[in-house]
């Protein structure tokens, strides 16, 4: 919110208080000062043009003023035409840096002298205006500016959504004069300056609906006012704070909201007829043509303001065009109502706009602001516009503001701020605030929080307060640290357990990614693993428009990414959830393992594929051993987004914790990927709900014996059932069994594999001789052979 | 028998003319060796002799020895220096050549921002908590204090799957579930983890992004100690240094409210052009937990307090390595992730 600091100096005296320091007790209260703009105009000085000729050699259009500055004349250059002889215009002198930022010069332009600029109202930040000079209608030649327009500062005020009592200048002067401890110049609630007959409530008649959604609602009238253009102060502040002066009655409706932060509206009275007001629902298919000359339909959960035919404005939103107040207005209505905050935030946000009124009654003012805004309103269009201001209003009030009072316990202040606020102390700054304080005679305090405070309601709320004017800076920081006798144990989080794991794929090449949750549901749909998938219902853009069930395609997109950015060597990982609702079922919390997700890139060739596979296979086994896993199995399996002939299944404890393998060929096309892609997908938890400090095996003391041994097996018999029965055959001698090498090629029959296994034999309580470990190996191949049909290599 | 003194003139005779170690290892055999040398032959024979001689022999044998072991000693030192001398020219190698590629892969920043806040509270005690990223209203919002039609909640603009279930916009419900669950303070947890925000991907913010909150629930907590706990934060993830701030702000589940700032590490305070002239750099929200905040986590505001605080991690992670755009954060090109 736009604040000038001129119109606060109209609430608290802030005599020898520079901005700065304004916007530092603003911020340090809570209403953060963003930015602080100082229009200083005390520089310019007035000028009267005695002569403008035009510049008899420039190329340019130029034209030579002689200004009198007072004292002397100056010869000055400007390129717009408009400051003819006899002007009052802004003039700033070499050496001088304009609001703008620009630093004036001596300059010489063909030949031409020229001590100094005249300034155009932009260069002053005074408007948007850069046509011509701002030519002013009056001022003393020589005079600062300052004289004739004061020096400006805004500044740009962040408002929490608690406190919209604050979304107006006195509101914002009340915080600052607590802040200063200096009083405020004007009451809350201005008097009431109606008299004229007959009365204003037999003039108007108002009922109200919906008393839920319109707590008060006050109409007021205001008969002969001359429409016309507004002061130069007002029509200063209202462009200080960002609003277009229009003319004296509407001008007055901003100035009262940005003032008051209660908004207004003015109708033309004779355009409402016949005079009768209420305050309902829209029926279907009514319209309205707004201010801003669209024309809106409205639905039947939206409140309007309508006379007896047709709605004349939205209520608390925008006003209708019919209605509005125009250059021929003589009477108006005023309104100054209190609508539900909720309601009008649902009505702006279904018709898609957002106005001052709006935003200030979507945060919930109270009633009683409406007749303090209606008051100020009707005071100053009978002093700006004329007319004059009927007695008795209507006012229908069916909900009245009840006051909120909240009992604190004084020693609560220091309890939970942590440091020590005399008592004296707390209550003056509540007083400030303008709560009534009463003491007693238990020692608690019964606090009355002003009419214009509806956010304080608890003790803790009283101690914001206290602790905010007092100053947040002076607690001492300190650390919780009474004597504990109880604690709760800390544990590594599941993060920092999977940190080792992060370690090896580090080492192994592996970068780790974060990538969103939300993908594209179109995708999951042609990768088909949309069943358990979850679809936002009102998601931003359909490429993130479902929650994914699997880390795999955001993985294989980051390999397109890469890839098309001149990558070809993809290796990549990711640890996060998926999530899994239960199949027909979306309205319940999915399922969110946490899961590993690896891609790596591999060439195009069935053997690079290969290959790659058997390299990530042993990086996952080096995963999961580092977060002291016992070792998994793997088993042929097969999975959606794998490649039918490629896919192991992982299991670890009997668990099934996910598949690794080659992608299938599609999911590759699918991200326009050539090449191969081998992945893992595992969930983590049951990995490390078994994964523990692994106890040590006793170093062996006795030498090893080492044997090769090449198998020839028809080619569907896999290593793992050779290594099986391996391991079955060679009893409590065969400490290890490993498959190193698989060969085909001419010496192995047609259909037949050879795979080499070196084995490993040891006692732990001698040393084997060739003889016992010749009598192990001759069982291991019998089994093999009877189990596998195997025959073997010498 | 020989004597030794004629014997360790021969042999010191021999070491001196001897010009490899190989020759230097057949002498020490000839003389010395266990078996066969001739120092050792001849101190093995003493026991033969009548014991008058046996001291006189023994002695100048033993002296024989050391002489001779002295001398093999120094001799191998000559020769193994002589071999090594022209090493620095013959087995010169070009050490500027770069190392053999390693291909070592990166830990993301923002687990690497992520795992140091954890350090830094798990020193001060406080234990990582985790739940679930879909969430019910009542957690995200209700037991929050932040019921339909608060005016607050348009700084929450939710994902949603249905009316009663959504993305979660921040990692407070885990608060909630938290202290339901451990039931009895004192209660000490962060909670880290991804939340949703119906904002337009943009270079400051994106509908995605991680927070991490703290919540500590125990007796007799302070602001000042809530002002402590972020000091010691901010000074142990940036440099003792550095200062911090709380300003009054307004969340509808603390009571008071407080937004907090680091003080600029470019300026240290005075204003620069990367704190936008401020002097300080906005961190996050805190404050003492609304006393129905704690109810609804079904702990009882009249004997416990506490105070809770959050922040993004991307911003931290932002600030702290000069990323000025934070979708580099999730679009996964390696060319950003390697330089971590």
């Amino acid at each position: 919110m736009k604040v000038s600091y001129e119109w606060l100096a109209d609430f608290v005296d802030l005599d020898g208080v520079t901005p700065q320091e304004a916007a530092g007790v603003l911020t340090r209260l809570g209403l953060e000062v963003e930015t602080l703009t100082v229009v200083d105009l005390s520089e310019i000085v007035v000028g009267k043009v005695l002569e403008q000729i035009p510049h008899p050699k420039s190329r340019n259009p130029l034209w030579v003023h002689q200004v009198d500055l007072g004292d002397h004349v100056e010869q000055i250059i400007a390129g717009a035409p408009n400051a003819i002889p006899g002007s009052l215009v802004p003039v700033a002198m070499p050496g001088t840096t304009v609001p703008n930022g620009k630093v004036v010069k001596d300059m010489n332009i063909a030949g031409y002298k020229a001590r100094g600029m005249l300034c155009s109202a932009e260069e002053l930040l005074l408007g948007d205006d850069h046509s011509g000079i701002l030519i002013l209608s009056s001022g003393k030649p020589g005079a600062s500016l300052e004289s004739v327009i004061p020096s400006q500062v805004t500044m740009e005020i962040e408002v929490t959504s608690n406190r919209p009592d604050c979304m107006g200048h006195l509101g914002v002067a009340r915080e600052l004069a607590a802040g200063l401890d200096r009083p405020m110049k004007v009451d809350f609630m201005p008097a009431f300056t109606g008299t004229a007959n007959p009365p204003g409530r037999d003039l108007v008649k108002v009922s109200i609906d919906e008393p839920d959604l319109c707590a008060r609602y006050i109409g007021g009238v205001i008969k002969g006012v001359k429409v016309g253009p507004s002061p130069e102060w007002v029509q200063r502040r209202l462009r200080a704070c960002g609003v277009r002066p229009i003319n004296n009655i509407v001008d007055i409706t901003n100035y009262v909201l940005l003032e008051y932060a209660q908004p207004l509206h003015a109708f033309d009275l004779a355009k409402v007829s016949p005079t009768e007001i209420h305050v309902r629902r829209a029926r279907v298919g009514e319209k309205l043509l707004c201010l801003d000359g669209i024309e809106r339909e409205l639905s039947a959960d939206m409140l309007v303001i309508a006379d007896s035919r047709q709605p004349v404005a939205i209520a608390g939103v925008i006003g209708g065009e019919e209605t509005a107040v125009t250059a021929g207005t003589t009477d108006i209505l005023l309104e100054a109502a209190t609508f539900n905050g909720s309601s009008v935030r649902q009505t702006a946000r279904e018709l898609g706009i957002r106005t001052e009124a709006s935003s200030r009654f979507e945060k919930g003012l109270p009633a009683e602001l409406a007749l303090a805004g209606a008051r100020r309103a009707a005071a100053l269009i009978a002093d700006l516009a004329g007319g004059s201001v009927h007695r008795e209003w209507a006012d229908v009030y069916p909900l009245p503001q009840e006051p909120v009072r909240v009992r604190l316990r004084p020693a609560l202040v220091d309890e939970v701020l942590g440091l020590h606020v005399p008592l004296e102390e707390a209550e003056s700054i509540l007083k400030r605030l303008n709560f009534h304080v009463r003491a007693l005679e238990d020692g608690e305090w019964d606090v009355l929080p002003p009419v214009f405070r509806l956010d304080v309601t608890i003790p803790e709320d009283l101690v914001e307060e206290v602790g905010r004017v007092h100053g947040y800076d002076r607690i001492p920081p300190t650390l919780p640290g009474r004597r504990r006798d109880s604690w709760m144990p800390t544990v590594p989080s599941i993060g920092r357990r999977l940190d080792v794991a992060r370690g090896v794929l580090a080492g192994a090449g592996f970068t780790e990614t974060w990538n969103p949750a939300l993908v594209s549901g179109r995708v999951l749909e042609s990768l088909r693993i949309d069943a358990h998938a979850m679809r936002v219902s009102n998601a931003l853009s359909d490429d993130m428009d479902t929650l994914r069930t699997s880390l795999l395609p955001s993985l294989v997109g980051v390999v397109a990414l890469n890839r098309d950015r001149g990558r070809h060597d993809v290796r990549v990982y990711e640890i996060a959830s998926a999530f899994l609702a239960p199949v027909g079922d979306k309205s319940e919390q999915p399922d969110e393992p946490m899961r590993l997700g690896v891609v790596a890139s591999a060439g195009p060739s069935a053997e690079a594929g290969r290959a790659t596979f058997y390299a990530v296979k042993s990086v996952l086994d080096a995963s999961l051993a580092a977060v002291g896993a016992p070792p998994c199995t793997y088993q042929r399996g097969s999975q959606e987004l794998f490649h039918p002939g490629r896919c192991a299944a992982v299991v670890l404890d009997g668990r099934l914790l996910g598949y690794m393998g080659e992608l299938h060929p599609t999911v590759a096309s699918t991200f326009k990927i050539e090449g191969r892609l081998v992945a893992i997908e595992i969930d983590v938890e049951p990995v490390l709900a078994v994964s523990g400090i692994p106890g040590v095996h006793p170093l062996p003391r006795f030498p090893a014996i080492e044997r090769d041994l090449a198998v020839v097996v028809e080619d569907h018999v896999a290593a793992g059932a050779l290594l099986a029965t391996i391991r079955e055959a060679g009893g409590d001698f065969l400490e290890r069994a490993r498959a190193f090498d698989e060969y085909h090629g001419p010496q192995v029959p047609d259909g037949h594999k050879s795979i080499a296994f070196t084995l490993t034999f040891r006692s732990p309580e001698r040393t084997l001789t060739d003889a016992e470990v010749d009598k192990v190996m001759t069982e291991i191949k019998l089994g093999l052979q009877k189990r596998h049909k195997a025959r073997f290599r010498e | 028998m020989s004597d030794p003194s004629d014997l360790t003139k021969e042999a010191l005779a021999a070491i001196a003319k001897a010009r490899t170690e190989g020759e230097l290892e057949t002498l020490s055999l000839d003389y010395l060796g266990r078996k066969s040398g001739q120092i050792t032959k001849l101190l093995s024979g003493i026991g033969q002799l009548a014991p008058a001689q046996r001291a006189a022999l023994g002695q100048s044998a033993n002296e024989a020895k050391r002489a001779i072991e002295g001398a093999l000693a120094g001799r191998r030192t000559e020769l193994e220096g002589a071999r090594l001398a022209d090493i620095a020219e013959t087995e010169a190698i070009d050490v500027t050549f770069p190392g053999s590629p390693l291909g070592r892969g990166h830990i993301h920043v923002l687990t690497q921002v992520q795992r140091q806040i954890e350090t830094v509270l798990e020193s001060l005690g406080y234990k990582v908590e985790m739940g679930p990223e879909v969430e019910t209203e009542w957690y995200n919002f209700e037991a929050l204090n932040i019921s339909a039609g608060h005016p607050a909640r348009e700084n929450w603009d939710s994902f949603y799957f249905n009316p009663q279930l959504l993305l979660r916009a921040h990692t407070s419900p885990v608060q909630i579930r938290a202290m339901q669950r451990l039931k009895e303070p004192p209660i000490y947890i962060i909670t880290p983890g991804r939340c949703y925000r119906r904002d337009a991907p943009e270079a400051t913010r994106l509908p995605y992004f991680s927070q991490v909150e703290g919540l500590a629930v125990d007796r007799g907590l302070t602001v000042g100690d809530m002002k402590g706990t972020l000091l010691y934060m901010m000074q142990s993830l940036y440099g003792s240094e550095r200062k911090v701030r709380v300003r009054p702000s307004y969340f509808p589940f603390t009571e008071p409210s407080f937004e907090f700032d680091v003080s600029c590490g470019i300026c240290a305070g005075t204003g620069c052009k990367s704190c936008r002239h401020k002097g300080w750099l906005e961190v996050g929200g805190c404050g003492m937990v609304h006393p129905q905040v704690l109810r609804n986590g079904g702990i009882d505001p009249e004997r416990w307090n506490g105070y809770a605080w959050g922040f993004g991690i991307e911003r931290m992670a932002m600030s702290k390595h000069n990323v000025d755009d934070i979708r580099l954060l999730y679009e996964s090109d390696l060319r950003f992730l390697e330089q971590f």
